[in-house]
């Protein structure tokens, strides 16, 4: 494929392809490029799936800006909700049902006929003492699973990795975006972001001698090589601090390699099988089905959904937020049905905080504590976890949350991911039910 | 040496930031003051500065020329109303999205323009400083394009930065309390007396001046009372309504009294917080990451004096240890560093309009789209592996001319007073807009590939026949240095295996190699 950032493909993609209508300018040119490729190779390729008994794997799905709980899952049935906004609220009719106490905002029906499927779990109340309401700050605790008055260096999925995956594949983590989440921050082995675009290299028309300077300059050496277990370094910065500017540079430039062209191949071969909504969650989830079912040897995979955080005017943006969260989840898991490997996958979502209970002059929400988490595979044991927070007990106006996060992550480990969770996340957090 | 160690201030930190001894400023320390104070100069320019002195190298980027670049005249306040008119009066659903795509296009083109000024600006300036730190306060007080949705508050804001970039950082602080761009996008123009918004507050104090940790919750929903009232007119023009100022009492950072908002932000600077936050963040910027606390301290009690950045810039421009081995090669260059850079000291030709912005995009930093309030994380989170990959590549396209889908002109002119085509395109000879031939069997009439490197600016006929005269000549200008003898002696070897004299497109490769170094990456 071309070596070069080819950017009439791009014009040529919106014309032509099937999702090409409604993208807008914002999509990640990477993910355009995908399908793309996709598009000119899919007539001429079979999709090949790597079949069942492999190890399990995790996709976190990072609601970005504070998801306003209360909005997604409506505790219709009670009146104090009704109270704290007046108008903004979700009409007590059209709340998609799942007890006598709440239920989804209407444009998550999709989400809604998951659970009914008994493919959702839905944890409520989630949070951690002392809450932060400050959206760096919240998110890197979350990140890092710690507590809120401790600061930890490396992200818990990182600290799975440097626990449970041996070998150097950088592979191990996967993130969609330009930008490698705190998350993934380890000692030794993290993921690499998603650049399916083009390989590493000096061009098409180096010669034999320019290519070898150029990897020499880079530190790609032969015996860099996969098989051989050589050293891979991390790629985000504060995990690595020792490494000077520069090695980090030659370390992220054989990464690079390595997994672009490992990705490479496998998008050669694979498709979607569902419809997946077109919006960039929909591109996104829809590109890791495709390297799930590739076979990629990935644990983790990362992406996440902006625009959550809605001081202003939020009913419509918010409704469209999630409904485009519910379609996308749902084209995600048809295709990993029709794949066979539904079974396999268990998609975890998280915001860094809810919402203050009341609304706020425009119409909007200010940063709070307490959301729900939304968990969904083929696996998961269905229904609604924690106890829904008071809404007449509130402390600064905020929810009291019920379940702290890192139970959640503490029964994502131990029980999905077969991991010591009271090693990665430093004690012992009682696992809930739901896998 | 023990009465030394107890005397107050006589520490190894206060003689880090001792001045740099007349004999050590030299080519080499002219070249690194030029890339972190700027976008890097030529060989010629860094002679010169060396030549003349520390000092006045450091007075001259400190008050520098006026810069006549003409401002983007095709922004004007309130430009959109026509086409809002028509996404409100559209009588079918389908009447609405097609005013609203109208709407956005629009929108799209004139921030494209902007962008596209902006480095313009940035790669022919006379005030590299200014440039720099108006990037910089951009990155700081974060303001995205995505949520504005106004090109002419945006450029407003932009010229805020630049006229306060090296003033005083209280008056800036006060200014962009005030900015428009900044109201929309933090939601102050929506605060009420009876409903203060807090989001403006929390990031003031968490991200502006104080930092997380040292102020409380309360402090945020007392300050946000504070900063009611303001509001944001039809001409696209800060007006304060005093009917929704809360005038009454508040009790912020244990002071109370009945603050507005200027009296806010000058009880936060009177915290020892704010100067150590934001002196810490520009050595960050132009020195190194996690420097010594006392090195931080020490600056900060000359900048908590009167918060002047003026003499904090100039202490660390001349300090010693700005020219240290750990400073040396430390940054990461940011996306709009490696494409200004190359652009100002290597000739390549850079692309315009939604071209641009992808290359920006695709590199991690779009100018006026920040990813959030906090702005741009930097240092090592520029790369990883989509953006290095990416980076090789465009190396290539900027040294051979970059090809582009030709943008066709707006087919409706703008509702705009000033109808001529944008002076943007015109602003700066490095912009190539002539379409050429394009041999290639890609569909289209409409690809045209910028012109490519023009390599006689960078070496002479007599280069061309030896090597090594050619690769120093480079060298000199894609790293600013002088040679490193094994990064030199490998290009060299490449050099070598050319045929002589070297013709235009082996010149290229060999400033493409260059390109594609992780040397290449930082500055």
């Amino acid at each position: 494929m071309s070596q070069e950032p080819d950017l009439l493909t791009r014009r040529h993609f919106l014309r032509t392809s099937i999702l090409g209508a409604a993208l807008s300018w914002t999509v990640p040119i990477f993910i355009e490029r995908t399908f793309s490729l996709l598009n000119a190779e899919a007539a001429e390729t079979t999709t090949q799936i790597a079949t069942g008994k492999d190890h399990p794997i995790l996709v976190v799905l990072q609601l970005a800006g504070g998801n306003d709980g209360l909005n997604a899952l409506v505790p219709f049935a009670d009146d104090l909700y009704y109270r704290a906004r007046p108008t903004i609220n979700i009409p007590r009719d059209n709340v998609l049902r799942l007890d006598g106490y709440v239920g989804f905002n209407p444009r998550m029906a999709s989400l809604k006929n998951l659970f009914d499927q008994g493919k959702l779990a839905v944890i409520q109340g989630v949070g951690y003492p002392n809450p932060n309401r400050s959206h760096f700050r919240s998110t890197e605790i979350w990140q890092t699973a710690s507590d809120a008055d401790k600061y930890l260096k490396t992200g818990w999925i990182g600290r799975y990795f440097d626990n449970c995956c041996n070998g150097e594949d950088p592979t191990v983590g996967v993130t969609i975006g330009s930008q490698l989440p705190q998350t993934f921050t380890a000692e030794k082995n993290t993921g690499i972001a998603m650049t399916p675009g083009g390989r590493l290299g000096f061009g098409k028309e180096a010669d034999a001698s320019e290519q070898q300077v150029f990897n020499e300059l880079n530190g790609i050496t032969q015996d860099h090589d996969l098989s051989s277990g050589a050293s891979i370094g991390s790629l985000d910065g504060p995990s690595e601090p020792k490494l000077s500017a520069i090695e980090y540079l030659q370390r992220t430039a054989l990464d690079a390699q390595v997994g672009t062209d490992k990705i490479g191949a496998i998008l050669k071969r694979t498709k979607p099988e569902a419809v997946y909504p077109k919006t960039p969650l929909g591109n996104e989830l829809s590109l890791i089905a495709r390297l799930i079912s590739g076979g990629l040897p990935t644990r983790v995979y990362y992406t996440s959904q902006g625009g959550y955080d809605t001081h202003n005017a939020q009913e419509n943006s918010h409704n469209n937020l999630l409904g485009q969260l519910a379609d996308a989840l749902s084209a995600f898991s048809t295709d990993l049905t029709s794949k066979g490997i539904w079974d396999r996958v268990l998609v975890m979502t998280f915001s860094e905080f809810g919402r203050r209970v009341a609304e706020n002059a425009s119409k909007g929400t200010d940063h709070g504590t307490a959301a729900p988490m939304f968990i969904c595979g083929g696996n998961v044991k269905p229904g609604l976890y924690g106890n829904h927070p008071s809404l007449g007990t509130l402390d600064q106006g905020d929810l009291i949350h019920a379940v702290d996060f890192r139970n959640v992550y503490s029964t994502v480990l131990n029980r999905w991911m077969k991991a010591p969770a009271s090693k990665i996340l430093g004690r012992d957090f009682n696992a809930l039910s739901f896998v | 040496m023990k009465l030394e160690q107890t005397k107050p201030g006589g520490s190894r930190n206060s003689s880090m930031l001792s001045q740099l001894s007349k004999e050590k400023w030299t080519y080499d320390t002219a070249a690194h003051l030029a890339a972190r104070a700027g976008f890097g100069e030529s060989p010629s320019r860094l002679e010169q500065w060396s030549q003349q002195g520390m000092e006045a190298t450091i007075q001259q980027l400190l008050r520098p020329d006026n810069d006549t670049t003409p401002p983007p005249s095709s922004l004007v306040p309130d430009q959109f109303a026509e086409l809002r008119e028509q996404v409100r009066d559209a009588h079918s659903p389908d009447e609405k999205m097609q005013a609203r795509r109208a709407l956005r296009q629009a929108t799209n083109r004139q921030l494209y323009d902007l962008i596209n000024w902006w480095t313009r600006r940035m790669l022919t300036t006379p005030a590299p400083l200014v440039e720099k730190m108006t990037l910089f306060w951009h990155g700081h007080f974060a303001t995205s394009a995505l949520k504005v949705r106004s090109p002419y508050k945006l450029w407003q804001q932009n010229e805020t930065f630049r006229h306060y970039a090296l003033g005083n950082f209280g008056t800036l602080t006060k200014a962009i309390s005030r900015d428009p761009a900044m109201m929309v996008y933090l939601d102050l123009q929506a605060s009420r007396s009876q409903h203060p918004n807090e989001n403006f507050a929390r990031e003031l104090m968490e991200l502006f001046t104080l930092g997380e940790g040292n102020y409380s919750e309360p402090d945020i929903k007392e300050s946000a009372r504070a900063f009611t009232g303001y509001r944001v007119d039809r001409s696209e023009e800060f007006r304060f309504v005093g009917n929704q100022f809360d005038g009454g009492a508040k009790t912020f950072l244990q002071q109370t009294g009945n603050w507005n908002g200027d009296q806010i932000i000058d009880i936060i600077l009177k915290q020892p917080a704010a100067a150590k936050f934001i002196s810490n963040k520009l050595w960050k910027f132009f020195a190194y990451e996690d420097a010594d606390s006392q090195l931080i301290d020490k600056l900060a009690e000359l900048f908590r004096q009167n918060y002047e950045i003026r003499p904090l810039l100039e202490t660390i421009f001349s300090s010693e240890e700005f020219y240290s081995p750990r400073a040396r090669d430390a940054i990461v260059k940011s996306p709009v560093q490696y494409v200004v850079q190359s652009g100002r000291t290597l000739g390549v030709n850079l692309p315009g309009g939604r071209t641009l912005f992808t290359v920006y995009q695709r590199m991690g930093q779009v100018p006026f789209y920040p990813p959030n309030v906090k702005g741009w994380e930097g240092g090592k989170s520029w790369i990883n592996t989509a953006t290095l990959t990416f980076r090789y590549q465009l190396a290539r396209q900027l040294v051979l001319g970059i090809r582009l889908v030709n943008e066709q002109p707006a087919k409706t002119p703008l509702p705009s007073p000033t109808t001529q085509s944008s002076p943007l395109a015109q602003a700066s000879p490095a912009v190539q807009t002539t379409p050429m031939t394009q041999t290639a069997s890609l569909t289209a009439q409409n690809v045209v590939r910028l012109p490519a490197l023009q390599v006689d600016q960078l070496v002479t006929a007599k280069d061309r026949k030896d090597p090594e005269a050619a690769v120093r000549k480079i060298y000199a200008r894609a790293f600013q240095t002088t040679p490193n003898p094994q990064l030199f002696d490998r290009i060299l070897d490449v050099a070598k295996l050319k045929p002589l004299p070297l013709a235009d497109d082996a010149i290229r490769d060999l400033v493409a190699l260059m390109m594609m170094t992780p040397n290449y990456q930082v500055c």
